[in-house]
């Protein structure tokens, strides 16, 4: 199964939500659609789902318009998880989770004893069997979440699309969700998950979609979507993407610095403060540094040197005024002398 | 693998839920000015069948007067139970009642109006069934439109509502103070007294058609509580679902208000006693308002018409009875959720 999205514009009144955006959905694909608030992520789901009517383009689910396709046929394909938020009854898990066979249910049917036990066995795969007897309206947000991601998959669809799935959760539920939505991906369903967190993004989906104010919007590989340039430019925050060791792998993560006003914008040409550090494995290496630094004497404002011979290392610290890009080529320069550690740190610009 | 049975009522349950109306309803056979022996009952209602001689001041005080009233009674019992029920899950409020959409005050409008011209039982009965459905439409067409949630519907229904109560003011006061008035008050504050085989010929259809399709529907109602994105992402077509409850709800109200007045508090008070008892899972709910609506008002009536020489208003007893009971199982139960 195979949804896309074709150049769907939407916005209400005069006000441009959506322009022209495309997405491409496969099985086993796990997307995630990011956007500033009021960039139209829910709006996007609703649309995609038919929900509301694009303006132009179209929702093709194997290249055939979602809206052609009838109620009942369409939801057996696609499952929807509202936002948690959103969610008031008092009904029991049970009760909850067999809402969501409707779709196999005739008009004047009733839910038969096998979609009773489709509801138990779907319950005990999310390990949520415990929640069977409890009313909806006495859950912990993170419960009630998987319960509503339990109704969405007691349809057997191929395509699950959730509206902001684990905010509102502790980073333990969290984890729960994100996890259930990589397993059920792993298993050849898509996922399509609206979010806040860039993070999430990051570490989980194959694809992304960037959402802008003004309705553009950026689609494809995660990696290639999910920078510190596009985030910037979504956004407006200065973000680093950094990377976190375990012991077992490394970790993607990205980290808002500061939002991006016309102030954090820094001219290469202008003089910023800087310490370079550097650590030399032996003192030999001292004489080649002393070496590069003589193209930037008129930059210098100290030096100080420190070898430091019962551990067999030279340790220097330089202190400029200088521009950006002289700052940026001379630890580039003292990076590639061998086995030598480098840092730059700046002075907090006061513009 | 353990077995579950999530909605399916008990059968101990389902049994006492269809022999409870049953008794009650003999019960209310026996009971009157003149008391009869269950056996002779037994005697009248098997004569009118069989064809046999049976006594004939008994054979008009049970057949014509006592059995039309008590399946009278059944009928607005569990018809309005199940209205309010309906109403309560769509409107996803539980203080909705069969009401909300101004059907009562319209009916009540339409049948003030007749009683003014003079019209006799059967037209006071056709003309205020036909004023609950216009009033209903007329909320409808209000608040129908792009964009227009449920809260205008209810919004419409209580200005509409007041519109028409309104009107029965005004007619109250153009009426002859002597005899059409009385026969208004008399009336609006309702009575199961004018029942008899003619008047539910023509009612007992819109409130046993109500009835079945709500009770056909009654899986498809646990989802009438939902917001409408998520509910037709289950694959329903909430709109129809909501149009055709309406309609239902409208047409058991219509026509029982039609036919006895206003009878306030069954529309409430039976749901809530219901959830409380049985949960929110339309599959038992439904089949326990119709079945204890029923018992609920053929107990009411039964006071009414012998507690004392002159009959107690129906609606007056209602509220006596299910109120303080309402509260007693309120405090037991620590209450009830939507």
């Amino acid at each position: 199964m195979t949804l896309e999205i074709r150049e769907g514009s939407f916005g209400y009144g005069s006000r441009q939500v959506l322009d022209k955006v495309s997405l491409t959905a496969e099985p086993g694909d796990l997307i995630a659609i990011l956007g500033p608030n009021g960039a139209g992520k829910t709006t996007m789901l609703r649309c995609m789902l038919g929900f509301l009517h694009w303006k132009s383009g179209d929702s093709l689910l194997n290249g055939r318009s979602v809206r052609s396709i009838p109620a009942r046929e369409l939801w057996k394909t696609i499952a929807y998880v509202p936002q948690a938020r959103n969610f008031n009854s008092a009904a029991s898990a049970e009760q909850t989770v067999l809402l969501g066979r409707n779709a196999h249910i005739g008009l004047f049917s009733q839910p038969k004893q096998k979609d009773l036990d489709h509801v138990h066995a779907l319950l005990d795969r999310l390990h949520i069997a415990h929640l069977a007897e409890k009313s909806c309206a006495e859950m912990s947000g993170g419960e009630l979440q998987m319960v509503l991601i339990a109704r969405a998959l007691a349809a057997d669809p191929k395509i699950l699309v959730l509206d902001e799935p684990e905010s509102n959760l502790d980073f333990r539920n969290q984890l729960i969700v994100l996890e259930t939505m990589s397993a059920l991906t792993q298993e050849g369903i898509t996922a399509i998950f609206n979010t806040h967190y860039p993070d999430h993004a990051l570490r989980r989906a194959n694809k992304a979609l960037l959402l802008h104010r003004g309705g553009h919007a950026l689609f494809g590989e995660t990696h290639s979507i999910v920078t510190e340039a596009h985030i910037r430019e979504a956004f407006e925050v200065r973000t680093v993407i950094g990377e976190i060791e375990t012991d077992e792998r490394i970790y993607r993560s990205i980290l808002p610095l500061e939002l991006a006003g016309e102030s954090a914008e820094i001219p290469p040409d202008v003089n910023r403060i800087a310490t370079v550090s550097v650590i030399l494995p032996d003192d030999a290496q001292a004489m080649q540094v002393n070496e590069i630094l003589h193209a930037y004497s008129h930059y210098l404002v100290g030096r100080m040197g420190l070898p430091y011979r019962r551990a067999g290392v030279h340790i220097i610290n330089i202190t400029l005024d200088a521009p950006q890009s002289e700052i940026t080529a001379l630890t580039e320069k003292l990076a590639r002398l061998p086995g030598c550690s480098v840092k730059a740190t700046y002075a907090v610009h006061d513009a | 693998m353990k077995q579950h049975r999530a909605g399916a009522l008990h059968p101990v349950w389902a049994a006492v839920l269809l022999l409870l109306p049953v008794i009650v309803g003999f019960a209310a056979l026996c009971i009157g000015r003149i008391s009869y022996p269950l056996t002779e009952i037994w005697d009248v209602i098997a004569a009118k069948f069989t064809g046999a001689e049976a006594d004939k001041q008994m054979t008009i005080v049970i057949w014509s007067i006592r059995v039309p009233r008590v399946l009278l009674a059944m009928l607005v019992g569990a018809g309005l139970s199940v209205a309010g029920c309906a109403f309560q899950s769509l409107f996803a409020n539980p203080l909705a009642t069969p009401d909300t959409l101004g059907v009562a005050s319209g009916t009540s409008f339409g049948a003030a109006l007749a009683l003014l011209i003079g019209m006799n039982l059967l037209g006071v009965q056709g003309i205020a069934f036909a004023f609950g459905i216009l009033a209903v439409t007329l909320t409808w067409l209000s608040a129908a439109g792009k964009g227009k949630g449920l809260s205008s519907v209810v919004l419409g229904g209580i200005m509409i509502g007041s519109l028409f109560s309104s009107l029965v003011s005004l007619v109250k006061f153009t009426a002859d103070t002597e005899t059409q008035l009385p026969a208004i008050t008399y009336w609006l504050m309702g009575s199961l007294a004018g029942a008899g085989f003619e008047p539910l010929r023509w009612g007992a259809p819109f409130i046993l058609g109500g009835i079945l399709v709500l009770f056909l529907l009654r899986w498809q109602l646990n989802i009438l509580p939902l917001g409408e994105d998520e509910a037709r992402s289950l694959g329903s077509n909430i709109r129809a679902l909501r149009a055709v409850t309406i309609l239902c709800a409208t047409a058991v109200t219509a026509s029982s208000v039609a036919m006895c007045g206003q009878v306030g508090w069954v529309g409430l008070l039976i749901p809530h006693i219901c959830r409380m008892a049985f949960g929110n899972d339309h599959r038992t709910l439904i089949p326990a308002c119709v079945s204890l609506g029923a018992v609920f008002l053929v107990i009411v009536d039964t006071l009414a018409r012998t507690i004392s020489a002159a009959e107690i208003p129906i609606s007056v007893l209602t509220a006596i009875i299910g109120a303080p009971f309402f509260i007693v199982l309120m405090r037991k139960s620590g209450g009830w959720r939507l």
